[in-house]
């Protein structure tokens, strides 16, 4: 592989800066929250200085191999992720109920997580091979199998919410290739169709998450008390915060999944508005720099996959702080680059990788 | 790297542009709604917000109070509050349930019925609240526990102060037992300020002056983390302990009216005829108030009420027996007081009266010959009293009953006092619809018939005359004290009225009492201590009447349930009686062969703690 020395010129400093920033913000944040929490022995926040480092290195590489040849490649991706799935479901791990980790070398890994950034891949293979042949019902029937299959397979864990964050993702980038509205309408009647038989497919615990979702205050200290607890702690960092290893709410373990799924109330309580505003404002500038890649990259499958992982930031972003404000039901989407989570970490950390990749091989064929 | 020409063809950047220029709008409408989302809950709903994250965390955490002890007179403790210890799991906390359940069980052997919660049913109810597994477990399974903290997340150890008893079965009647409140009790106007959670008095003294152990509950306001630990005391209320009570019953004393006692079935009371003190009421059989203590298993409480010698039962207070012929004092005391008779009126006894077509007997058979009122107290001559009670009649018989406080609550501290039964015409016309027998007269004149006394009427009774005429109430309670000793409240002795006999005729009826134990022929010749001048009374009180042709010494023969009980009443020294004392065995037979052994063992074993108190 030959390695043009132009494209550390055009290295996207601006992006690993952000993403560094965020992490960091994230780091901190766990030391706060959980600076006596350990997982298997190890301080949380140290393991997920691990995971940054691991992500960096993940990171180098993606932006290293021309995105061209990653996309080529893209089918190998996206059935090793599949597979990955399966392995999970014969032999994942259960926790909380449902079958997500998959544990190898005293590692565990969330092969869901990987999935993500695998269906931008595939997807931008998929339009970039077929935009101009325009989309028949018959390749739009391939297109839902090429979803369909990891969103059942996560589904079935259960997981429902990374398994409809796949859809989302999925939908986002269907719409700004422009695959047009008829594909729109049949996704929007086969959800209608698809929402109420799925709803007896739930487990207890998912239709009781629905319901309180729609009304928090049914059952205060069972299901609706996640959300209330995050509300309470969010609100209770006031404008100034409660300042750091002071939030009641996160040192007496009153917010639940406090370093993962919650991570974000726990800043807000402890950051107050202000915090929340300076981190959000982080946020939207690199959801921005993200669209601006996506602008000016060079072509289709550049623009796609800047597009792609740029919404996989946007709607983790928009789904966890909805979630943890109560805007949206409890469904398990970290908060990007700022959870705990090494799979999380990690993927994201390709993902930015891949945006990095798009940002700097943007130049080389016009000059 | 061909092809990627024809691509770039199909690229069109404007298009992109476009909806790129959208969908930045779209990003900032949603990072608008969540800032703006933020702001309504931390700007506009933060204060609100954050008085509920401080309701969160601090918690006002109820301290019981400890419960008030009991001592005796010479302030002996009877019963001290220990410490139980409960486990309790807290299932959020613990999260696997099942997992820590059989860790738990594995840890020690519990026994199989210790562990009364499965794991299903731990999982309803409300969250984060623990949930009680296991009651009273020793200290070895506590420190069993408390070492394995770590492998067992969401287990707690409470502690529960719990009473002891300790002189167990001794004194179960006098000092009861406590269990938790009944919903029933909790409806009553008299536990209005008692929670669901409270430990109540269900018997005896505990139960009788439940409001004065009780004390006062205090509080914390203490910092939790969601699993309701305790992170740090912000303040609080001291809990104001119970009060304590000394009574006037003497520990020694009991335990000897307890050990004389053997393993008859009855009761035996002390009390000091100059002030009404009790100093020790012994009940048997008995039983173990401590097993009350955590709740008393069904089995165990079954075997209480169902036995037939009701060892729940205080019979001191609530037994009611014929008084025998230990009520003849009282009618002794109404002959002399009417005037029908003088210490010296004479009266022959041939072992039989007749009255009507029925023929009475004296219970010596051949008879006692002539007798004056001494001798005929002396030896308990029924024939002299059957014509005492003819001449008497049942109304005025009743009338001086009542003086002496039969028929009425001697208002002693205890629950469940019974009032026994004084007969009068008027009564059994309204309990039968008949009239008067004369018949029945002339079995009340002998304590036998309708009459019924508690044993403590009757002690009450022997002890006016012991003490000159002054009719006490027993008071079983000396003084209610702060922890410190301060006295709350003082249980002075209580003089309920002097019975209507004159000074002369007491002396009469005390120097005949005298006589039973001392003089010859005296059916009380068993407590004869020559340096103690105990008098006495004994008494045979009928459970059914015996055929006539019946032998007295065939005791052994007769049926436990129909066998008379023997009664035996006596106080000492003659001159200043500072002592009395009434012992019933139920279905004992003869009083003067029964009972009287055992009030002998009292009495010496009274002396001889005089002594040995005088000595120290």
């Amino acid at each position: 592989m030959k390695v043009d020395r132009r494209l550390f010129a055009n290295f996207d400093w601006v992006l690993l800066g952000l993403v560094l920033l965020i992490s960091g913000v994230g780091i901190l944040n766990l030391y706060s929250a959980g600076y006596n929490l350990r997982a298997n022995g190890e301080l949380l926040y140290t393991k997920q200085m691990t995971w940054v480092l691991l992500g960096l290195v993940v990171m180098v590489i993606t932006f290293s191999v021309d995105y061209h040849i990653i996309i080529r490649h893209a089918y190998l991706i996206y059935v090793g992720s599949v597979l990955l799935l399966l392995l999970v479901f014969f032999y994942g791990n259960i926790t909380h109920g449902s079958q997500r980790w998959l544990a190898m070398y005293g590692f565990s890994f969330q092969p869901s997580e990987l999935m993500k950034l695998a269906i931008i891949i595939v997807l931008v293979r998929y339009f970039d091979d077929n935009m101009e042949k325009g989309y028949s019902p018959g390749n739009l029937a391939v297109l839902l199998t090429i979803v369909g299959i990891p969103f059942f397979m996560i589904a079935r864990q259960p997981d429902l919410g990374t398994a409809m964050f796949l859809l989302v993702l999925s939908l986002s980038m269907a719409v700004f290739v422009g695959v047009g509205r008829r594909l729109l309408i049949y996704f929007t009647l086969g959800g209608m169709i698809f929402a109420p038989l799925y709803w007896f497919f739930l487990k207890d615990y998912q239709r009781e998450r629905i319901l309180t979702f729609l009304n928090p205050e049914r059952d205060p200290l069972g299901a609706g008390y996640h959300i209330i607890q995050s509300i309470i702690a969010i609100g209770s960092g006031g404008i100034w915060g409660k300042g750091v290893l002071k939030g009641t709410q996160t040192q007496l373990r009153f917010l639940p999944e406090q370093q993962t799924d919650f991570a974000f109330s726990v800043f807000a309580e402890e950051w107050g508005f202000i915090g929340v505003s300076v981190l959000m404002f982080i946020f939207f500038v690199l959801i921005l720099w993200g669209l601006k890649i996506t602008r000016y990259s060079r072509d289709l499958p550049g623009a796609l996959t800047a597009f792609g992982v740029t919404m996989f930031v946007f709607w983790g972003i928009f789904i966890n702080v909805g979630m943890v404000t109560g805007i949206f039901p409890v469904v398990g989407i970290p908060l990007p680059f700022f959870s705990y989570g090494g799979s999380s970490m990690i993927v994201l950390m390709a993902g930015a990788g891949l945006l990095m990749n798009v940002s700097m091989r943007r130049f080389i064929l016009q000059s | 790297m061909s092809g990627k020409q024809d691509r770039l063809t199909g690229y069109d950047p404007v298009r992109f542009r476009k909806k790129i220029r959208v969908i930045i709008w779209l990003v900032f409408l949603v990072f608008f709604i969540l800032i703006a989302r933020f702001w309504y809950l931390q700007a506009v709903r933060g204060d609100n917000l954050r008085q509920r994250s401080e309701n969160n965390r601090i918690r006002i955490q109820e301290i019981k109070p400890l419960r008030g002890l009991i001592m005796d007179t010479h302030g002996n403790i009877l019963v001290d509050n220990q410490s139980s210890f409960d486990i309790s799991i807290i299932p959020e906390a613990a999260k696997d349930i099942e997992g820590v359940m059989n860790k738990l069980a594995g840890l020690c052997d519990w026994g199989s019925d210790a562990i009364f919660r499965d794991s299903a049913s731990l999982k309803s109810g409300r969250p984060f609240v623990p949930v009680r597994i296991c009651k009273n477990i020793d200290r070895d399974q506590m420190a069993a526990v408390e070492t394995n903290s770590l492998d067992l997340p969401g287990v707690v150890v409470d502690v529960v102060p719990v009473r002891e008893y300790i002189y167990g079965e001794m004194m179960a009647h006098i000092l009861g037992y406590v269990g938790n409140i009944s919903s029933s009790e909790l409806g009553r106007d008299v536990y209005s300020d008692y929670r669901s959670d409270d430990i109540v008095g269900k018997y005896g003294i505990e139960k009788y002056l439940d409001g004065y152990f009780k004390g006062k509950s205090g509080g914390e306001q203490v910092e939790v983390d969601v699993a309701g630990r305790r992170l740090n005391v912000l303040g609080g209320i001291k809990p104001v302990s119970g009060y304590n009570v000394v009574l006037n019953m003497d520990a020694d004393l009991q335990k000897i009216c307890w050990n004389a006692f053997q393993e008859k079935a009855g009761t035996a009371i002390v009390v000091d005829p100059r002030t009404g003190s009790v100093m020790a009421m012994v009940n048997k059989p008995s039983f173990d108030p401590n097993l009350f203590n955590r709740g008393i298993s069904g089995d165990r409480w079954k075997k209480l009420t169902t036995d037939p010698l009701c060892p729940l039962q205080n019979r001191a207070v609530s037994g009611q027996y014929p008084p025998g012929s230990t009520y003849k004092l009282v009618v002794a005391a109404a002959a002399l007081e009417e005037g029908l008779i003088t210490e010296n009126t004479e009266i022959f006894c041939d072992g039989t009266y007749r009255m009507g077509d029925r023929t009475f007997r004296c219970w010596k058979k051949g008879g006692h010959g002539t007798v004056n009122l001494h001798r005929a107290i002396v030896e308990s001559c029924d024939v002299y009293f059957y014509h005492l009670g003819e001449m008497l009649g049942v109304d005025k018989l009743a009338e001086y009953a009542g003086k002496f406080g039969f028929g009425y609550k001697t208002g002693i501290s205890l629950p469940g006092e019974k009032k026994g039964l004084v007969p009068t015409r008027a009564w059994k016309l309204k309990r039968y619809g008949e009239p008067w027998q004369k018949g029945e007269t002339t079995s009340l004149s002998i304590g036998q018939g309708f009459c019924l006394v508690t044993p403590l009427q009757l002690l009450r009774a022997y002890c006016s005359i012991a003490n000159g005429g002054i009719l006490y109430k027993p008071q079983l309670i000396k003084r209610i004290e702060t922890t410190d000793g301060q006295t709350v409240r003082d249980f002075p002795p209580e003089k309920e009225w002097v019975i209507p006999v004159s000074r002369k005729n007491i002396d009469i009826l005390k120097y005949a009492l005298w006589g039973a134990v001392n003089e010859p022929y005296g059916t009380g010749g068993e407590l004869k201590r020559p340096e103690k001048d105990v008098c006495g009374k004994t008494g045979t009180a009928q459970v059914i009447r015996m055929r006539e042709d019946a032998s007295d010494d065939v005791v052994g023969d007769i049926q436990y349930k129909f066998r008379d009980h023997a009664l035996f009443v006596c106080f000492a020294p003659y001159k200043d009686p500072t002592i009395a004392i009434l012992v019933i065995v139920e279905h004992g037979g003869h009083g003067g062969s029964v009972s009287a052994p055992i009030a002998r063992r009292i009495v010496d074993g009274y002396f001889n703690l005089e002594r040995r108190r005088e000595k120290t």
